[in-house]
């Protein structure tokens, strides 16, 4: 099934690329020569600087998590004992829960909403690309700003509670950032709201490459609608999956901006992320060597998943 | 061990400067893009790798020119007259600081003061990173003990703070000597007493029958207040600095007032906060505010807007902020009037309120304008310099205090107690760092939304205490 399904003249130029047939060489030579065009050295500067910026700054930064700094002064170097602490403080490793369930959730319900919107504005539908533009848009405005509209929205005086209040149901109304059960739902809603866009479009290219003739054939034979986005359409786009959840877990596990504007990390420490307590620790209450030794499990956790994530989603090597 | 630090510093440094200079550098590429698009249909390879080979001194040279430019504003030569100052703003009322320093420029006419003011909640970590690399203002503000990060203890340990002299050892005020300095040395100069305990709306407390005498006509006034629509007590619940002033106006009277030196036992090891009977009661009484309906609805997740809308609006009657902020409330609420006062104690001869300098005037050590800095000083130390300051900030000023006039202004109604030597500095200054505060404050606001109780968040303060 899949292999009827690759475009046709993507899957008959792909092979073609890397070969190189006998007629065409004298051709393709000359062609190469003419835009062959730059040196690898010319590459360099940026090397350097992402060498230096990047590799050196973090190795050096890494190098802390092992030292008790307070970001000033003298300091020592105390082994693994800021790792110790970080498993043994109940504040770290709640954060650590919330971290992952905030990126899975979100990863899962925006990659669902996103598919689900992808779907249905992929055609037909005559406003679907000023409605692509409206679901696209979180995504390029600034978390930070949307965060205190949404802070807004969830304050105690806010809409959603006056809305509450407005249908009858005003015994609901809550200060629903600062109730330790809801809280990190809410902080979910927004996360959830903002990376959807971005799951719509990365579907919406995937379901580009997906030929209509396919889908007709298919339901010609007979298949329902579930049936063909289950066997003809999914499949397709399984790629598009991939990228799509890859981004998604690394993008929610370091979320940052969003849960410092709603909530702060409260009440109580009930929407700390791993994100949030390394800034609390390295930089508002001055212990480096913490902060640092939590930046190396976050990026220890983001690197396993992202590894794990693409082998799980990987295409097949026949596709 | 220190060369590793400082070349940590110095790439913090210099990432700072490439990424200020990325817009240039990019520019460059993009030029050379554009140029070899259309080269590439001409084929001047000659020409491209000129430009290529320019390319990268250009950057470099962009670079360069960045550091240059930005560490350029400090550096004048030594005797002169200019100097720079930063302080930290947190609202669009012009600054007291800013302020006395322009009446320095306006009596000195050869004194040019720069002003490098930082938004309050950057302002800590700001000040570290320009004092470790070496371009922070001549004259930075700080505050005295270790308890943030901008305390004068741990910055003069680092050795970034200048030792002051006489003129700032004469306006320490009493038993703070040691949150200023240590082995007889002084980093910070007092700029004004701020009093840190309830703000009042007058207006408002009077429309709902006076303000409480003690603590237990206060539960009743918060009942009576609460079925009006209105409460006691604005509180920011969600903002940490805001609950923990609250929890330490409630120590106040129970802790402070019978102990003062409450904070030099437990640094000696002599009693722990889950082990004091006064802090136990002090946490207690955050859920007897919480069930006496003390608070606005929803303040648990409150922020200090809560508190300026409550206060300004008077559909609550105070709220737990420094006592200056009741010039700008005010100024802001048009016609109502504020005042400051102490929280109620259980019995009235408990009653104890915190005031103490809290923030100073530190020169930095690197500093290359260090006369200009210290004339400035001197100058701010003159008691006809520390009554205008406190004056422009509604504080009160860090000399005469005994002499003040309590008589009818907004600090009247602490007047007695501060005469009496009832007060004492604000406990977090002498804690030994900013985790035990940070856990008192969290710490309640989890006591008020139920997730902890009072024993769990004096134990959390304790094991912070030991970090």
């Amino acid at each position: 099934m899949t292999a009827t399904m690759q475009p046709k003249s993507e899957a008959a130029e792909a092979p073609r690329r890397g070969r190189r047939t006998p007629g065409a060489g004298q051709n393709a030579r000359s062609r190469g020569r003419g835009l062959e065009f730059g040196h690898w050295w010319w590459a360099l500067p940026g090397i350097a600087l992402v060498f230096a910026i990047h590799y050196v700054a973090t190795g050096i930064g890494g190098f802390f998590a092992f030292t008790n700094w307070t970001g000033i002064g003298s300091f020592k170097i105390t082994g693994w004992a800021n790792f110790e602490a970080i498993f043994k403080d109940p504040t770290k490793v709640g954060a650590l829960s919330n971290t992952l369930f905030l990126a899975f959730g979100s990863v899962l319900l925006g990659n669902i909403a996103g598919l689900v919107i992808a779907l249905g504005l992929n055609r037909v539908l005559k406003t679907r690309y000023i409605l692509r533009t409206l679901f696209f848009m979180p995504v390029v405005l600034s978390p930070l700003a949307t965060a205190y509209i949404w802070k807004y929205i969830f304050d105690f005086d806010g809409p959603l509670n006056a809305f509450l209040k407005a249908i009858g149901a005003g015994d609901q109304a809550k200060p629903w950032l600062a109730d330790p059960q809801w809280a990190i739902w809410t902080v979910l809603v927004v996360l959830v709201w903002s990376s959807t866009g971005f799951a719509m479009v990365i579907f919406m290219a995937g379901l580009a490459g997906v030929p209509a003739e396919v889908e007709e054939a298919a339901a010609i034979d007979g298949a329902n609608l579930w049936q063909r986005f289950r066997n003809v359409t999914l499949p397709a786009i399984r790629p598009a999956v991939a990228i799509a959840t890859t981004l998604g877990i690394v993008q929610g596990l370091r979320v940052f901006d969003p849960i410092m504007a709603l909530t702060g990390g409260g009440p109580a420490g009930a929407t700390e992320t791993l994100a949030t307590q390394v800034y609390k620790q390295a930089f508002a209450l001055g212990n480096f060597g913490g902060g640092a030794a939590l930046a190396l499990v976050l990026a220890a956790i983001i690197l396993i998943f992202a590894v794990l994530q693409q082998r799980l989603t990987r295409s097949n090597p026949e596709d | 061990m220190s060369s590793i630090r400082n070349t940590y510093v110095l790439f913090l440094h210099i990432s700072c400067i490439l990424m200020s200079d990325r817009g240039h550098g990019s520019r460059i590429f993009s030029t050379t893009k554009s140029e070899r698009l259309n080269m590439a249909q001409h084929r001047h390879t000659a020409a491209m790798k000129v430009i290529g080979a320019l390319a990268v001194p250009t950057i470099a040279a962009l670079a360069l020119t960045g550091c240059s430019s930005s560490a350029g504003s400090t550096s004048s030569s030594n005797g002169s007259k200019e100097f720079s100052l930063s302080f930290a703003t947190s609202n669009t009322i012009e600054s007291p600081f800013q302020k006395l320093a322009e009446d320095y420029m306006k009596s000195h006419s050869d004194v040019k003061i720069t002003f490098n003011p930082q938004p309050n909640d950057s302002y800590d970590q700001t000040l570290r990173t320009q004092l470790q690399a070496g371009n922070a203002s001549d004259v930075v503000v700080t505050s005295p003990g270790s308890g943030t990060g901008r305390s004068i203890l741990p910055l003069a340990e680092a050795g970034f703070l200048e030792p002051l002299d006489d003129a700032a050892k004469e306006l320490l005020p009493e038993g703070s000597g040691s949150t200023f300095g240590h082995d007889g040395k002084v980093y910070g100069q007092a700029t004004e007493i701020t009093v840190a305990a309830l703000v009042s709306n007058e207006t408002a407390a009077e429309a709902a029958g006076g303000f409480p005498a003690d603590f237990s006509s206060l539960q009743e006034q918060c009942k009576a207040l609460e079925s009006s629509g209105k409460s006691l007590f604005a509180l920011a619940g969600a903002a940490p600095p805001n609950t923990g002033l609250m929890a330490m106006s409630l120590a106040a009277s129970r802790v402070y007032a019978e102990d003062p030196k409450w904070n030099d036992k437990r640094a000696a090891k002599e009693t722990t906060f889950a082990g004091s009977d006064g802090w136990k009661s002090a946490l207690q009484a955050v859920n007897t505010l919480k069930d006496a309906g003390c608070f606005q609805k929803g303040a648990a997740g409150g922020g200090f807007d809560a508190i300026t809308k409550g206060l300004a609006g008077g559909t609550s009657v105070s709220g737990f902020i420094p006592a200056p902020s009741w010039k700008q409330l005010e100024s802001a609420a048009g016609g109502a009037k504020f005042a400051v006062r102490a929280l109620p104690a259980e019995s009235s001869s408990k009653s104890y309120v915190f005031a103490s300098a809290n923030y100073a005037f530190s020169i930095n050590a690197a500093s290359k304008n260090k006369d200009a800095a210290k004339a400035f000083l001197d100058w701010a130390a003159e008691p006809e310099q520390t009554k205008a300051f406190a004056e422009i900030d509604g504080a009160l000023p860090v000399t005469g205090l005994d002499k003040y006039d309590f008589g009818s202004g907004a600090y009247k109604n602490v007047g007695d107690l501060i005469k009496d030597g009832k007060y004492g500095p604000l406990p977090n200054i002498q804690w030994p760092n900013s985790a035990v505060y940070d856990a008192l404050a969290t710490g309640v606001q989890g006591i008020i939304t139920g997730q902890k109780s009072p024993d769990q968040v004096l134990q959390a303060m304790d094991a912070a205490w030991g970090q």
